[in-house]
């Protein structure tokens, strides 16, 4: 149930802010196709995964890895490592400068991102049993108001500009359609470092990634159905612009996009401290001697002085655009490579025994 | 329980004392009786490209609301806006506008960048309500702050559905005139205010913006029509005929849509539900739904007619063929396909009581 929440909390982050501005620029008409076939991607990654994982019951990915060889350590955990500080540093970046656009236009970025990642190194500190906690604390608060918000997003929705459907292929090779793939890619791993403190249920796990498939959707399509392409092209955050224009008269507040945003930034955060409790477990196993607890703050450090050098969003992309390599070595590299192994040893078992 | 030692708990403590720093609240605050919170922005341009911007603030004074007008002039908004700041003993917010007002001029000049600077800053709320002003801006305001009926909101008041809006009044947000600037089959139409005579304003009819421009103007009764083809509800609005008057109470409609060779054929059906309110002479219910039909329809057409004259879709009717033209082809809706059209738009009225009295 926790890691359920955990998955779909980590992802709902993610969705909202810029994966639906990839989406819409990298294709004019069609926009199913795109999400759709992200979708597909992910359910495969994940069923592979999973799979993988369940060769190795109470183990996590840093265990696996390490027991099958140093090679296979270096070639896998290393890159993974580094994954996850560019997510820490790009996120913790993309969403200050996101705040900043949206609602706190006069607040230094310092401030924001020191807010951020205080708080999430401050929960991953606490451990794994925290954040999850944490996160089923945050699903009760916020994730009403999210479903609230996200139907009520429906309220300017002109049906008619769902056609022209018919698509085609040529999104793939764009470049912000590959940057889209970070909503999918960004928080699954989570799954093979959670194995010895949780278990869960597969298929919940896949339960949990379909009730994320109509807020895909529906994150690319809300803005195209209210302004139609060719003005959300325009827009840097068209869901957040999609929100902006709902107008409740019985509400009591006059901008609802303040409660969205500041509970995706709370799923944000917990997502930036997730994910640096899965860097810190990498860094604890190879470097024992250190408390993890300054390697953490080590980290914190090393990454919060990193966002300096970032000077402007042009930045941001480039590096959105550089980490993007490395995460389709991720996404494909680290699954298939679980599975490939869980079936050597499955076999060599098998030999064993005879 | 163990005793309370103070050299483990010293760096917790600290961090805890390190808090209070914080409690201060936000830096950079100001408070709310620092702020001045504008309801109307009015904008119109001057010589040299200049914009000149009036806001509309109320004030608070011995329990009741009164208003004060301020302009400035300014190579932006923002810069204008900025230069009454400097101005005022208090700093200028502009999150609480609702109405923003463009001078007829400036309109007919084209208001993309006024638009787009206003999607972009996000400082006025998308939501923001557009008007055009088919006066000299200055009369009106200063007209305006003559007025003794002025309380702080009634601008937005006339505006608001919950209050005075009216059938009639074209009701159009920031965020619809954005999307006319670039959608290729979408228009809006804005309403033309200008101060009356009894009344604090007066609706003169709807401006049509194609495009950010203002390119045709259309009347209330055309605004209507215009309502009720985009599901704005038309209740309660009354209609006059020369042997009655009638009260709509519901409409719907269902649209046909043809396309053959470039040449888009609509046939529409709208439904009305209307109640009798007035008779004139001798008069039939067969007679009221033939004048009613008669004259929505002729209105209508001369309407259409007008607007594909100056190529601008207020009514959306390109959204009705986007299932039959192909998405290239559709940027040139307005210019080739739109002014081709040919509408065959019938009214179908039932008469769903007659009060207390019978007609025959």
């Amino acid at each position: 149930m926790h890691v359920m929440l955990m998955y779909v909390i980590s992802h709902l982050g993610l969705i909202f802010f810029m994966y639906p501005g990839n989406v819409i620029s990298s294709t004019e008409q069609g926009h199913w196709l795109p999400v759709l076939l992200g979708v597909v991607i992910h359910f495969i990654f994940i069923n592979i995964y999973m799979k993988g994982l369940s060769y190795f019951p109470k183990k996590d990915i840093i265990r696996i890895y390490a027991g099958i060889g140093k090679g296979t350590a270096i070639l896998f955990i290393a890159p993974v490592f580094l994954y996850f500080s560019m997510i820490l540093l790009i996120t913790l970046r993309a969403y200050a400068e996101i705040i900043t656009i949206v609602f706190l236009s006069k607040t230094p970025l310092w401030a924001i991102m020191l807010l951020l990642i205080s708080i999430s190194t401050y929960i991953a500190a606490k451990g794994v049993e925290t954040i999850f906690r944490t996160g089923l604390l945050l699903s009760l608060l916020f994730l009403p108001i999210i479903i609230f918000i996200f139907f009520t997003s429906f309220q300017n929705v002109d049906w008619r500009y769902v056609v022209p459907l018919d698509a085609d292929l040529g999104f793939i090779i764009k470049r912000t359609y590959l940057e889209s793939f970070f909503a999918f890619s960004g928080g699954f791993l989570f799954l093979g470092f959670v194995q010895p403190y949780f278990s869960y249920d597969r298929k919940y796990i896949l339960w949990a990634a379909a009730f994320l498939i109509p807020f895909f959707l529906f994150s690319v399509y809300i803005p195209v159905l209210t302004f139609g392409q060719a003005t959300s092209a325009t827009t840097f955050l068209p869901y957040v612009v999609a929100v902006d224009a709902i107008n409740i008269n019985w509400l009591m507040f006059d901008r609802v996009t303040m409660f969205f945003l500041l509970s995706l930034i709370s799923f944000i955060m917990l997502y930036l401290a997730l994910v640096s409790w899965k860097a810190i477990r990498i860094l604890s196993h190879y470097l024992p001697s250190i408390k993890p607890v300054k390697l953490l703050l080590a980290l914190a450090a090393a990454v919060y002085i990193a966002c300096f050098f970032i000077p402007d969003w042009k930045d941001v992309e480039k590096l959105f655009w550089w980490n993007t390599f490395l995460r389709f070595y991720i996404l494909i590299a680290i699954p298939f490579s679980l599975f490939f192994f869980g079936r050597c040893m499955k076999r060599k078992g098998i030999d064993e025994s005879i | 329980m163990n005793p309370y030692n103070l050299k483990s708990k010293a760096p917790i403590t600290v961090c805890l004392l390190l808090t209070v720093m914080i409690l201060t609240g936000c830096w950079d605050i100001r408070d709310i009786n620092h702020r001045t919170l504008p309801v109307v922005l009015g904008i119109s341009t001057i010589e040299d490209d200049q914009y000149k911007v009036f806001l509309k603030i109320p004030e608070p004074v011995e329990g009741s609301m009164e208003v004060k007008i301020v302009s400035a002039t300014g190579e932006t908004i923002s810069h204008a806006v900025d230069v009454i700041s400097r101005n005022m003993e208090t700093s200028v917010d502009l999150l609480h506008v609702k109405v923003i007002m463009i001078e007829r001029k400036t309109a007919e000049e084209g208001m993309k960048d006024i638009i787009a600077g206003f999607m972009r800053s996000r400082e006025v709320s998308s939501k923001a309500l557009v008007t055009i002003c088919d006066q000299n801006m200055d009369e009106f305001f200063s007209k305006l702050s003559e007025s003794k009926n002025l309380k702080g909101t009634n601008m937005f008041d006339y505006f608001e559905k919950n209050a005075g809006w009216n059938p009639e009044i074209a009701l159009t947000r920031i965020w619809e005139v954005y999307r006319s600037i670039h959608s290729y089959t979408r228009d809006v139409a804005i309403p033309l205010i200008v101060t009356g005579d009894t009344t604090t304003y007066e609706q003169v009819g709807s401006a049509v913006i194609k495009n950010g421009k203002m390119v045709e103007q259309i009347s209330n009764d055309e605004t209507l029509l215009f309502n009720a083809f985009n599901d704005e509800s038309t209740h309660g609005q009354i209609e006059v005929l020369n042997h009655a008057s009638v009260m709509i109470i519901g409409n719907s409609m269902n649209h046909h849509t043809d396309l053959t060779d470039k040449q888009p054929v609509l046939q529409s059906r709208i439904n009305l539900k209307v109640v009798v309110l007035e008779t004139r002479g001798k008069t039939s219910s067969d007679m009221i739904k033939k004048e009613l039909s008669h004259l929505l329809s002729s209105r209508f057409s001369s309407m259409l007619a007008n607007l594909q004259e100056s190529e601008a879709d207020i009514l959306g009717l390109g959204q009705l063929y986007r299932t039959k033209i192909d998405r290239n082809e559709l940027k040139n809706w307005r210019s080739v396909y739109y002014p081709n059209l040919k509408s065959d738009i019938q009214f179908q009225i039932d008469i769903q009581n007659e009060g207390y009295l019978r007609t025959t």
